[in-house]
């Protein structure tokens, strides 16, 4: 992976604070944010970097990702936590 | 000298709020199964005298004396004659703001904050957990729960809780303890450091760990607090506008028009749904939630049950949006974005009670500066996008020539995000108007999907 534009930063509408690129392509550990390209277009051809760095599957992944609605996310989150503290 | 603030007493501040749901019919959100979730699913999580609120149908609803004492602190909050603001746009409107920078934490999320803290302490909770990014919802929370004696963990995305030691500050100042996330205190933190040790976190791992460490009490003594999206959040924020509804009533005015920054939707349900509720009842009145224009989420994307994942395996619920296959272009959105909007707010634009407006980051930026220096309070960067539809109403009156009551919600003051007008006023942002072929494509991908009933509850 280039890491050229690691030194950018910006506002993350997010957290509501600075981050640079680089937490935006690690911010979720294995994958980028799935607001990169939101945030990043205007600053450089961040799909086209994206196509470059990325596997086909991250690279769909990215551009496809979805927030889940809340109920259901928070409904998901439980069961997670709940198996989590079975094993 | 002339008037420009219109005060309420603490006798006068309003004993309950409004719920929505009472007046319009919903979709309910459906879990993989196609069946709807049910609100006993959420028990982990929330207490029950919280989640019968999620699900209450009934109109009004009391709020207890104990959160009125803690309101007491800082509201009634005033609406303010924008008088310099006015001049500045050579208007003939009448520009009324509601300020709810006036909170402890300088945020209208104390709103939610300090009933649900109430809420949770006389169900017999000790202890609350949440997740934040910059702090603005961990510091009213951590507000409230010191009010109540309840114990607060304040899950803080690691990049902020660095950058940001003030709102970190704030809330260890209220007493509660705030730890940088991932962290080896739940599994899904220690998971995720054994895997990227140096990781600086994200609000998804934040939210995990705070849920966790809800449901692996064992003790029964913690829950989990939300500040956005729910029901019950958009129910608390409705001391807002039933305020300001009193206080233009004792001026003898009323809106044409209510303007409020549409995020997760909470600050501008929380001044217009109480002017929705005038709505059904007759009054003639304008309504406009805002968001960037780069955002067509609610201005211009279609309404569906939408996948909440690219799988589409999770559970789904009626929401504006772009549809789960939909890929965006390039596009530049500020701190308003949100892919899901509270769903009361989508049901409303769909029934046509609400008039969706966009706007981009140059107009956004340039009617908050405009605020500042006629106005004197420096806008959250959220307010901005209210601010920018009350410069285009302010200035559409003038040209008309109609002097039209203009009434919005200044959200918060924005001391603690100045980065942001650190590169508005370094020429760094720019705008980006939505394509509207992408709209279309982005509806041809959405027909593939089950559609929700349209139901209208008029």
């Amino acid at each position: 992976m280039t890491h050229d534009h690691n030194p950018l930063s910006r506002r993350c509408p997010r957290l509501g604070g600075p981050v640079g690129f680089k937490y935006c392509m690690s911010g979720e550990g294995e994958h980028p944010c799935a607001k990169v390209v939101d945030c990043w277009w205007e600053t450089f051809d961040i799909v086209q970097y994206l196509r470059d760095n990325l596997s086909a599957d991250q690279f769909d992944r990215v551009l496809n990702a979805r927030p889940r609605p809340k109920v259901a996310s928070l409904v998901e989150l439980i069961a997670q936590a709940r198996k989590r503290q079975d094993v | 000298m002339e008037r420009r603030k219109i005060l309420l007493s603490e006798d006068e501040i309003p004993r309950q709020w409004y719920n929505v749901l009472a007046d319009i019919k919903m979709n309910p959100p459906l879990g993989p199964d196609g069946q709807p979730i049910s609100p006993d699913m959420l028990a982990p999580v929330f207490p029950m005298n919280i989640i019968e609120q999620e699900v209450s149908q009934q109109r009004w609803i009391d709020i207890p004396e104990e959160v009125l004492n803690i309101y007491a602190i800082w509201r009634p909050t005033p609406l303010i004659r924008a008088t310099g603001l006015e001049k500045a746009l050579g208007t003939p409107a009448r520009i009324y703001y509601k300020y709810e920078g006036t909170s402890p934490p300088g945020s209208h999320k104390p709103n939610t904050a300090v009933p649900q803290a109430y809420y949770n302490k006389v169900f017999g909770i000790k202890r609350l957990t949440t997740e934040t990014g910059a702090g603005q919802w961990g510091s009213a929370l951590a507000f409230a729960c010191s009010q109540f004696g309840l114990e607060c963990k304040v899950y803080m995305v690691r990049i902020s809780f660095d950058q940001k030691p003030y709102r970190k500050t704030m809330m260890q100042t209220w007493g509660a303890s705030c730890i940088p996330s991932p962290s080896t205190e739940t599994q899904a933190g220690r998971d995720i450091l054994a895997k990227f040790p140096d990781t600086p976190g994200s609000l998804g791992i934040a939210i995990s760990e705070a849920v966790e460490a809800a449901v692996s009490d064992t003790s029964g003594n913690t829950r989990y607090a939300l500040g956005s999206v729910l029901n019950h959040v958009m129910l608390h924020q409705t001391i807002i506008g039933l305020e300001a509804r009193k206080q233009l009533e004792k001026i003898g005015e009323y809106p044409d028009a209510i303007i409020g920054c549409a995020g997760g939707g909470s600050n501008f349900a929380g001044l217009a749904f109480p002017f929705v509720l005038d709505k059904f009842n007759g009054k003639k009145v304008d309504i406009h939630p805002v968001e960037p224009a780069a955002c067509p989420s609610l201005t211009q994307g279609p309404f569906a049950y939408d996948h909440g994942d690219t799988a589409g395996y999770t559970p789904l619920m009626a929401m504006h949006s772009l549809g789960h296959t939909f890929v965006p272009p390039p596009m530049h959105a500020g701190g308003l974005r949100y892919h899901g909007m509270a769903p009361t707010v989508s049901q409303l634009v769909v029934e046509g009670l609400l008039d969706p407006k966009a706007y981009g980051q140059m107009a956004t930026f340039e009617a908050g500066l405009l605020a500042a220096r006629t106005e004197g309070i420096i806008p959250a960067p959220e307010t901005n996008h209210a601010l920018a539809a009350v410069v285009d109403l302010a200035r559409q009156a003038r040209e008309e020539g109609k002097a039209k009551v203009i009434l919005f919600n200044w959200s918060g003051h924005g001391l603690i995000d100045l980065g942001s007008y650190e590169k508005y006023l370094s020429g760094q942002i720019k705008d980006f108007d939505f394509p509207a072929q992408d709209i279309e494509d982005a509806k041809k991908i959405l027909a593939e999907y089950p559609k929700p009933q349209i139901i209208r509850s008029r």
